[in-house]
């Protein structure tokens, strides 16, 4: 970002930036809310402590920036420092030392020929969302960020605050223990998950 | 969808550089590589069975996940306290 000079916004242009801009992310901000407390008034509270932090700091906004990636960031921020805090979950694995221990750039990329395109989109939205829900905060979050919200890896570098080599790494490493859980769901459910076709 | 089997033939089966093409179809798929990506994609998928089945699968999970888990329903009341927050604020 380069040094623009900061100017503040009269009272008019943030109630326009603020409806214009914000409030039409609300739907994917709460998506991706519950999807990191699985609480509906967590996320709520979330969505609503997001939504004031972006209006009380309006003007370090950059008008025509992404304001989605910019209401993402806080959200993810705010998550982080509030609720994960108070949050009784056990201590889910610490991703910056999975990563170091797999030497984040050099990724492991396997054919995964027991589990197949057609028995994945057999897969109930139940069946999706639940192995979703089971990966740890950190991968469940790139995969989100990139295949719910379609934010691209540059983006998703600036919500996360992490290098693209990682953002890329993390989202492969996500993208496998998902397929972990998948195969696991593929195969209770007896579809063809590994037998060759005659 | 396709039965691979049928269009195999003119596939080769082993993928020479499993790493290097799946990393280059997930990035792709991620949209990173814009008009570029896709005239590589066509030359692989063409060509390399693994390739052609790693590509299925991945876009597989992005749709199913696209499709099925972004539609937590909002609280009815959630946007407008919100606006009504923002309007006591001011």
């Amino acid at each position: 970002m380069s040094e623009v000079q900061r100017r503040k916004y009269t009272q008019e242009e943030k109630t326009a930036i603020f409806d214009g801009e914000f409030m039409p992310h609300i739907d994917s901000m709460y998506n991706f809310a519950f999807r990191l407390t699985f609480d509906e008034d967590d996320a709520k509270d979330l969505v609503q402590d997001t939504y004031m932090k972006a209006f009380r700091f309006i003007n370090s906004f950059e008008q025509g920036t992404n304001a989605k990636a910019w209401l993402f960031r806080i959200l993810k921020n705010s998550f982080i420092n509030e609720y994960r805090k108070k949050s009784k979950q056990p201590a889910k694995v610490d991703y910056q030392e999975v990563e170091t221990f797999y030497n984040s750039d050099d990724v492991d990329y396997q054919s995964t020929t027991d589990l197949r395109a057609e028995s994945v989109k057999d897969m109930l939205g139940d069946e999706i969302s639940n192995a979703l829900n089971a990966l740890a905060v950190d991968f469940r979050t790139v995969i989100i960020l990139a295949d719910l919200e379609g934010f691209t890896y540059e983006e998703m570098a600036k919500i996360l605050d992490i290098p693209i080599g990682t953002v890329r790494s993390r989202l492969h490493r996500a993208r496998n223990l998902l397929k972990d859980k998948l195969r696991g769901y593929a195969q209770s459910m007896g579809y063809n998950t590994d037998e060759e076709e005659e | 969808m396709e039965n691979n089997n049928l269009s195999s033939g003119e596939r080769k089966l082993q993928c020479s550089d499993v790493s290097k093409c799946f990393q280059l179809l997930e990035s792709i798929l991620d949209g990173e590589l814009g008009e570029e990506g896709k005239e590589l994609l066509k030359q692989k998928l063409d060509k390399c069975q693994p390739c052609f089945e790693h590509f299925h699968l991945e876009q597989a999970i992005r749709e199913v996940l696209k499709t099925k888990c972004t539609k937590q329903p909002l609280p009815e009341k959630l946007a407008d306290s919100i606006r009504q927050m923002i309007h006591d604020v001011r």
